[in-house]
């Protein structure tokens, strides 16, 4: 990848600062998420905020190919801006940075939108560990499995989905043995047997999970 | 007032009890509207249930746009309960096609939904007889507003859950497949896909969902849904449409369709649009 040089950077934050339409700005957003640079990552953010989804998705992919650098900038945004907050939580369930963990947590358990909840579900259990000290990982991994086994309640088929998936990803590197790796299979195991009100589909994405975990 | 209703607020959880009691009562139909929603929603089973919900469908009128809340839309939504109430509500489908004969088309709408949902092929020859002007009689705009002369959508998409292949129901559908609204067409598509199994009709589908109008593309995911046809999952996922419908769309085609690409395909699919 070649870097953008920052004069066109500039002038492509302005654009979307301009923008007057909103096919405008999601073009502009296109451009500047293309960019790929740190710099871009404030822009990106506030383009959440504008109530215009096709622009938001831009961002959101664009947040997300900037990864780490991306993480400051979405953990500043306004909190009391509700549609901006639901992408950001999407932004950093893409990234898996364990910055994101309190914002995530908190919105699985306690977002009024299905589609954000499903979206923090899979975005726990594709936090990036390898970083944090061993004893940290555990504790972070911990969390992330007693908020993933709260929500197989949820009354949302997607979210359970989406927790079916969380549950898998957060155990899969783990040791036969070790007790999270067991309590995921026995959630999965509920999930995937259902209930009057679990429908097939989340049936068959648990079963799944479950079969990999089994065979690893 | 009755104390059981004074200490209730609107939009707060009722009990069973209650919606039958709203229901029964006839002084305040809103209360009617709501308890008939409820039994519905909540898939009462409830011996009363179907019963109430059939004489609150008898309770209608001609349409009188300044009565608030109109006897008829008590109606609609009994019907509309009715339809989620199998198998106690197969008693109530006579009183359904009757309803099929309204001069209302919002109820002759909901009654054609809930039959389909019921599976009721007693309806078929009438939805048939409906629908049978075709686009230009049936699938008219009305002169004074932007409605058809019938509810077509409802009662073609009917006729695609009851599921059953004649050749004269499927003649019926296929004018339907030029209708000039691209939401009659898709309605038709989904209806001649789950009948027939025509892959000519998935592909219709397909390319509806990159029709400029969001509304279009909606309903086509839906549809394509309902259809179950797996052929169209990647279609499905690249549609420009919120990712809540892509994966409302494709967990039909793994619940409803048959044959390749297999769940393992599809699965992957869902977890990409979480």
């Amino acid at each position: 990848m070649s870097a953008v040089p920052p004069a066109t950077v500039a002038a492509r934050i302005e654009a979307v600062q301009r923008a007057d339409s909103a096919l405008g700005l999601l073009r502009a957003t296109q451009e500047l998420a293309a960019c790929t640079a740190p710099a871009a990552a404030p822009t990106l953010v506030e383009v959440l905020g504008f109530n215009n989804p096709g622009a938001a998705v831009a961002a959101v992919d664009g947040l997300i190919s900037l990864g780490a650098a991306a993480v400051e900038a979405l953990l500043q945004l306004d909190p009391d801006n509700y549609g901006a907050r639901a992408w950001a939580v999407r932004a950093l369930a893409g990234i898996g940075d364990v910055r994101g963990l309190e914002l995530l947590l908190d919105a699985l358990g306690s977002d009024v939108a299905a589609s954000v909840r499903r979206a923090a579900a899979k975005g726990l259990g594709q936090l990036e560990l390898g970083g944090l000290p061993g004893a940290e990982q555990q504790g972070v991994r911990q969390r992330c499995l007693e908020a993933l086994l709260a929500a197989t309640g949820d009354g949302e088929w997607v979210v359970r989905y989406a927790v079916a998936v969380g549950l898998e990803s957060l155990v899969a590197g783990l040791p036969a043995e070790a007790l999270e790796r067991q309590q995921a299979r026995d959630a999965l195991g509920g999930l995937s047997q259902g209930g009057d009100d679990t429908p097939p589909v989340v049936q068959r994405r648990a079963a799944l999970a479950l079969s990999r975990l089994e065979c690893p | 007032m009755p104390a059981a209703a004074a200490g209730l607020e609107a939009g707060e959880p009722i009990s069973e009890q209650e919606a039958l009691r709203r229901l029964r009562q006839s002084d305040d139909p809103s209360q009617q509207y709501y308890g008939a929603w409820w039994l519905g929603r909540m898939r009462s089973q409830h011996p009363e249930a179907v019963p109430l919900l059939q004489s609150a469908l008898r309770q209608r009128r001609p349409r009188d746009p300044g009565a608030g809340v109109e006897e008829n839309a008590v109606a609609r939504n009994a019907a509309r309960a009715l339809g989620k109430l199998a198998p106690a509500a197969h008693a109530a489908v006579p009183d359904l096609l009757d309803t099929l004969e309204d001069p209302d088309d919002g109820l002759r709408e909901a009654a054609a939904r809930a039959l389909g949902e019921l599976r009721a092929e007693a309806a078929i020859a009438p939805l048939c007889h409906r629908l049978a002007g075709g686009p230009a009689v049936a699938g008219a705009q009305r002169p004074d507003s932007p409605r058809l002369a019938e509810p077509c959508e409802a009662l073609l998409e009917a006729l695609g859950d009851i599921g059953r292949a004649d050749p004269q129901v499927l003649a019926v559908v296929e004018p339907f497949i030029s209708h000039e609204r691209p939401l009659i067409r898709s309605a038709a598509a989904r209806t001649l896909l789950q009948l027939s199994g025509d892959s000519r009709w998935g592909a219709l589908l397909v390319e509806l969902l990159d029709h400029p109008q969001l509304q279009v593309r909606r309903a086509a995911l839906m549809d394509l849904g309902a259809a179950g046809w797996r052929p169209g999952f990647e279609a499905i996922a690249g549609t420009l449409a919120e990712n809540s419908l892509k994966l409302m769309a494709l967990r039909g085609l793994v619940e409803r369709g048959r044959g390749e690409p297999g769940d393992g395909a599809l699965l992957a699919c869902m977890d990409a649009l979480l």
